[in-house]
């Protein structure tokens, strides 16, 4: 049967690994970081804000991390037009996320699904609880409120033919105190396609309580630096003693 | 004086097509043949496919797509020139593979380029089943394959498809993968190999396949 998944999620700022401490970027860690252990996939998020930035130095990061890293690679971020894809998939990557396109333009999620296949079209939910205690999808960055409830955003967006959702929890991003399962469980059990979870991560026990409690099929991660190879694999064994069917 | 001949073939290096339609994960595919420190060229030029060695048809996307960009660069012919008049090995990966099959239903019903008596199909969908199937799962080795080589049985590849292969022919077969209902994973027929899963996306095991498949004779 198909392995539970742990992902690596990189932010990347204008073409530089973006961490909120001062951290200095060095992509032969992170390469051999990717290659040499067992991460079973690897997310490359733009987040250079619109201006602040050449789009052509996120291109280099993919090249380089599609050349050098045999996993899979999906690539998100200001992603607006099928032409997008075009260039994102042309420079490596195997799949495309999408997040604000596709709430002001659901179309694109089938356009896109009929031109590389269902499989490539990924899309990011981000969400979190309004001032009325009620779950609502985010726009632009997590900034904007959208009339979306996630679990209906995610059966519409399976709909027009997605082939993964990336549940990002906004509230819950950075805290490390464990994903919003809550939300998880409610939008992967509305679905029947693949449900990535991320935000919160901080231990071992978290990435169980994704799978377990969460219903995922995959959990993410953006905090790399508190990785070194013993505690990937220390992660996954964590994870094969508690029965969560995991490549180790 | 003694002047020395040689052949193009005695001192050529061998020269693997990458073969470019415009849909598959081109760069993976070149970046795994460079670690395995073989000769490449990414081309859909008629003469450049026809100097090559061996062939890589790639995929990421729907069948229709894949099979309209090949008709409209005229691959179809000079594939068929190569794989089935010259008899020259070919791996198709995943999309690249299920080209190879005479049919795909996926978005409607399309011809494909004819080389397997086979139909590309979606998987029965069943209320606990995700698709599309993507992750890491195994191989079933059910035949022995040159692709095999070196690979333990419990290695793992990463598959990512809503669709697979359905082979009249059995004896092709040579892996399988239990997603809901056994599939098709690997076929060898003569010249011709197929993945379902990517091996440029399998990290050490989908290394050796490739190797295999660039080192076999």
């Amino acid at each position: 049967m198909v392995r539970k998944r742990l992902i690596i999620v990189l932010t990347i700022n204008n073409g530089v690994l973006f961490r909120t401490r001062n951290f200095i970027p060095d992509y032969r860690y992170t390469i051999n970081f990717v290659d040499a252990w067992s991460v079973d996939e690897v997310v490359l998020l733009d987040i250079t804000r619109p201006g602040d930035g050449d789009r052509k130095n996120f291109y280099e990061v993919i090249k380089f991390f599609s050349k050098n890293c045999f996993v899979p690679l999906t690539v998100g971020g200001g992603v607006k037009s099928i032409n997008d894809f075009k260039i994102l998939l042309g420079m490596g990557a195997d799949k495309v996320s999408i997040n604000t396109s596709a709430l002001e333009n659901p179309n694109i999620i089938t356009e896109a699904a009929k031109s590389f296949g269902s499989q490539c079209v990924v899309v990011s939910i981000d969400a979190k609880k309004n001032s009325a205690e009620e779950y609502r999808v985010f726009s632009d960055f997590g900034t904007k409120e959208t009339e979306h409830n996630p679990n209906d955003w995610a059966k519409e967006i399976t709909r027009l033919g997605a082939g993964e959702i990336l549940i990002q929890s906004i509230d819950r991003d950075g805290m490390l105190e464990g994903y919003d399962n809550e939300l998880n469980k409610m939008i992967s059990d509305s679905v029947n396609i693949p449900v990535l979870v991320c935000g919160g991560a901080g231990n071992w026990q978290n990435f169980l309580d994704g799978f377990t409690k969460g219903n995922a099929s995959a959990v993410c991660t953006t905090n790399i630096y508190h990785f070194t190879e013993s505690s990937i694999k220390s992660a996954k064994q964590y994870l094969k003693k508690a029965n969560i069917h995991i490549r180790i | 004086m003694c002047k020395v001949f040689f052949r193009r073939k005695s001192i050529g290096i061998m020269v693997i097509a990458i073969i470019n339609y415009g849909l598959g994960n081109l760069s993976s595919v070149a970046g795994a043949i460079e670690r395995l420190g073989y000769k490449y060229i990414i081309t859909n030029k008629k003469e450049e496919i026809r100097n090559s060695d061996k062939f890589i048809l790639p995929g990421v996307g729907a069948f229709a797509e894949g099979m309209q960009n090949i008709k409209n660069l005229e691959l179809d012919k000079i594939l068929n020139e190569v794989v089935l008049e010259h008899k020259k090995p070919i791996l198709g990966i995943c999309l690249g593979f299920h080209m190879m099959a005479h049919e795909g239903f996926e978005f409607g019903h399309h011809a494909g380029l004819g080389w397997l008596e086979a139909s590309v199909i979606k998987f029965e969908i069943d209320k606990n089943l995700r698709l599309p199937h993507v992750g890491w799962n195994d191989l079933f080795m059910v035949r022995e394959s040159k692709l095999f080589y070196n690979i333990p049985e419990d290695a793992l590849f990463y598959y990512v498809h809503s669709y697979h292969m359905k082979c009249k022919m059995k004896e092709i077969v040579t892996g399988e993968c239990l997603y809901g209902e056994r599939f098709t994973s690997t076929i060898e027929n003569n010249n011709v190999y197929g993945t379902q899963f990517h091996p440029e996306k399998s990290q050490k095991w989908g290394l050796q396949l490739l190797r295999n498949f660039v080192e076999m004779a």
